[in-house]
């Protein structure tokens, strides 16, 4: 059982590359206070003078904070390291690119979780917004935090030295995915022509589980949003492995 | 078993030629040099060798485990020492140490043993705590060959392991790859230093335009071009025309001047070194040095890299 034994060492690897990022980037007062900061003040520039409630609003919230804190760090982190040379150290270890692809974006979920706390503890303390099932928020928080925790990672395969050329590329894709997934709009008021898009979108499936623990129901079946923030994740993997080491050669 | 078997490996990229057919094998426990001039191709092979790189055409294998279709095997039981020293500088030198070991899947108890060797070898136990930001070159460099070392591989690539180090450093570094020799580590080193080349390795490769121009020990390299010897001499006082008088001496082919020394180049030393005593009785100066000597590895680089002229007379070449 060889594979088991290697699997074991690709897991501890990547584990050793996700500590190794939160001590270097994310467990710093400046990130952690901004990586609240943002989503919150976008949101609100949205979200003020709307009809709809905290128990509407606060879902929402805590999926754009995700999508914005899970994918912001390695953009900035893996340019820095190739810049640094010390990416050569990670792609020369004895480990597979899943490896890598995986400790970068365990750190960015990590994270992610941890910000996500910030509109979760805001509603359940300040609006005192119930919660009616917390699994669907458990699954939906954990999952929608790696889903764009590995897109991040996947944007940041792009061969460069200079962390703004990611960002750009990324905010480019980020921001319409706000509008397209049923966090300001319902879906079920979207124009048809924009409704492809609204599926293709994986914050439209983060948001529609976490919007099931406030509000009890879902545009589409959890197991449905369930499967798709899987699929989202596998494709954003095997995608970043393959770019990786193609940009490698 | 050979440490490393490079076999008609070639590297493309577009158009460029990077590496051309190159072939070559490193035996186990030996200390291996690799030379050449920037761009000749240096990196991308050791790029292709360490896994990062896919070749275009040919194989490598490494203690026989081919490197782009076994490639964690391979890399399991190799060290590597980047050009650049790729240390984290926002952790301290035991977290450095500590994370490599862990991609390298170093039992905890062996990691926490070999890292306070390493650090007590390489002059650092006192600082393991600091943040590297903090750390001078030499010690940034001899942090990153402790990395290097941490899993205790078969076969260390060291690329550039000297460069433009304090002496303390190059002389701990050149201790270490002796003693790793001695214990049968074997060595693939690249270097811009010749002279660091010549008193370290068994063997050298000296590539250009990426492919191999000569492969042999440093003396066999040397008995190649005995037309390239050498009188070394220092005057004093030296005279104003130094340069125009001693290249009319008989068999001088060319003259540099090395600090307060003038090395005359010749294929013949005895005829050199008469003409150079007649020289100080002409100039009325008194020669207070000479020395002859045989060609150097340098010399042989130059020769078979075809390096412009105007760079000879360094002992580092870019």
């Amino acid at each position: 059982m060889a594979w088991i034994g290697q699997l074991r060492v690709e897991l501890i690897a990547a584990w050793a590359i996700a500590k190794k990022d939160m001590l270097i980037y994310y467990i710093k007062p400046n990130i952690i206070v901004s990586g609240a900061l943002f989503p919150l003040f976008m949101f609100l520039a949205f979200a003020i003078g709307r009809p709809a409630g905290p128990s509407v609003m606060i879902p929402g919230l805590i999926a754009i904070t995700i999508l914005f804190s899970a994918s912001s760090i390695e953009p900035v982190s893996i340019p820095i390291e190739r810049r640094m040379k010390t990416f050569d150290r990670l792609i020369s270890a004895p480990v597979s690119l899943h490896a890598v692809v995986l400790g970068e974006s365990l750190s960015g979920f990590l994270y992610s979780i941890g910000i996500a706390l910030v509109p979760f503890a805001a509603g359940l303390v300040i609006f005192g917004t119930p919660i009616l099932t917390v699994i669907p928020l458990v699954i939906g928080v954990l999952l929608t935090s790696f889903c764009f925790a590995t897109m991040g990672t996947l944007f940041a395969s792009y061969p460069t030295e200079s962390p703004g050329d990611i960002m750009s590329m990324l905010n480019v894709v980020r921001l319409p995915l706000i509008f397209i997934s049923g966090i300001f709009i319902p879906i079920s008021a979207i124009p048809s022509m924009a409704q492809p898009l609204t599926y293709c979108s994986p914050l439209t499936y983060g948001n529609d589980l976490i919007q099931a623990a406030y509000s009890g129901t879902t545009y589409f079946n959890p197991v449905i949003d369930i499967v798709m923030l899987l699929v989202f994740i596998l494709i954003f993997q095997f995608a970043a492995n393959r770019l990786y080491k193609k940009f490698n050669e | 078993m050979n440490a490393i078997d490079v076999s008609h490996l070639s590297k493309h990229f577009g158009k460029l030629v990077a590496l051309n057919d190159i072939t070559f094998s490193v035996k186990e426990g030996e200390t291996f040099g690799f030379l050449g001039p920037n761009g000749a191709g240096k990196t991308t092979t050791i790029r292709i060798l360490t896994g990062i790189t896919v070749p275009t055409g040919g194989n490598a294998q490494i203690f026989g485990k081919d490197i782009v279709n076994e490639t964690i095997a391979a890399r399991k039981q190799m060290g590597i020492v980047h050009e650049t020293s790729n240390i984290y500088t926002d952790l301290t030198a035991w977290q450095n140490l500590m994370f490599t070991a862990e991609l390298y899947d170093v039992p905890k108890a062996l990691r926490e043993k070999r890292g306070k060797e390493l650090l007590d070898l390489f002059g650092l136990w006192e600082r393991k705590d600091d943040k590297t930001k903090g750390f001078s070159k030499g010690m940034k460099r001899r942090l990153t060959l402790a990395m290097g070392l941490i899993n205790d591989p078969r076969l260390i690539f060291l690329d550039e392991p000297t460069s433009g180090l304090d002496v303390q450093s190059n002389l701990i570094i050149r201790d270490v790859i002796r003693d790793l020799n001695a214990k049968g580590v074997t060595v693939f080193l690249t270097t811009h230093n010749i002279e660091e080349a010549n008193l370290t390795c068994d063997r050298v490769a000296i590539i250009n335009h990426g492919m191999i121009a000569a492969i042999d020990s440093p003396e066999k390299l040397k008995g190649t071009i005995q037309s390239v010897q050498s009188v070394e001499v220092a005057f004093d006082p030296v005279p104003p025309q130094w340069e125009a008088g001693l290249r009319e001496i008989a068999t001088v082919s060319e003259v540099r001047k090395l600090g307060d020394k003038f090395r005359l180049i010749t294929e013949d030393p005895p005829v050199v070194l008469d003409g150079v005593m007649e020289y100080a009785k002409r100039e009325k100066t008194t020669v207070i040095s000479v020395n002859t000597y045989g060609p150097s590895l340098e010399d042989v680089f130059i020769k078979l890299t075809g390096l412009d002229i105007r760079t000879r007379g360094v002992k580092t070449v870019d």
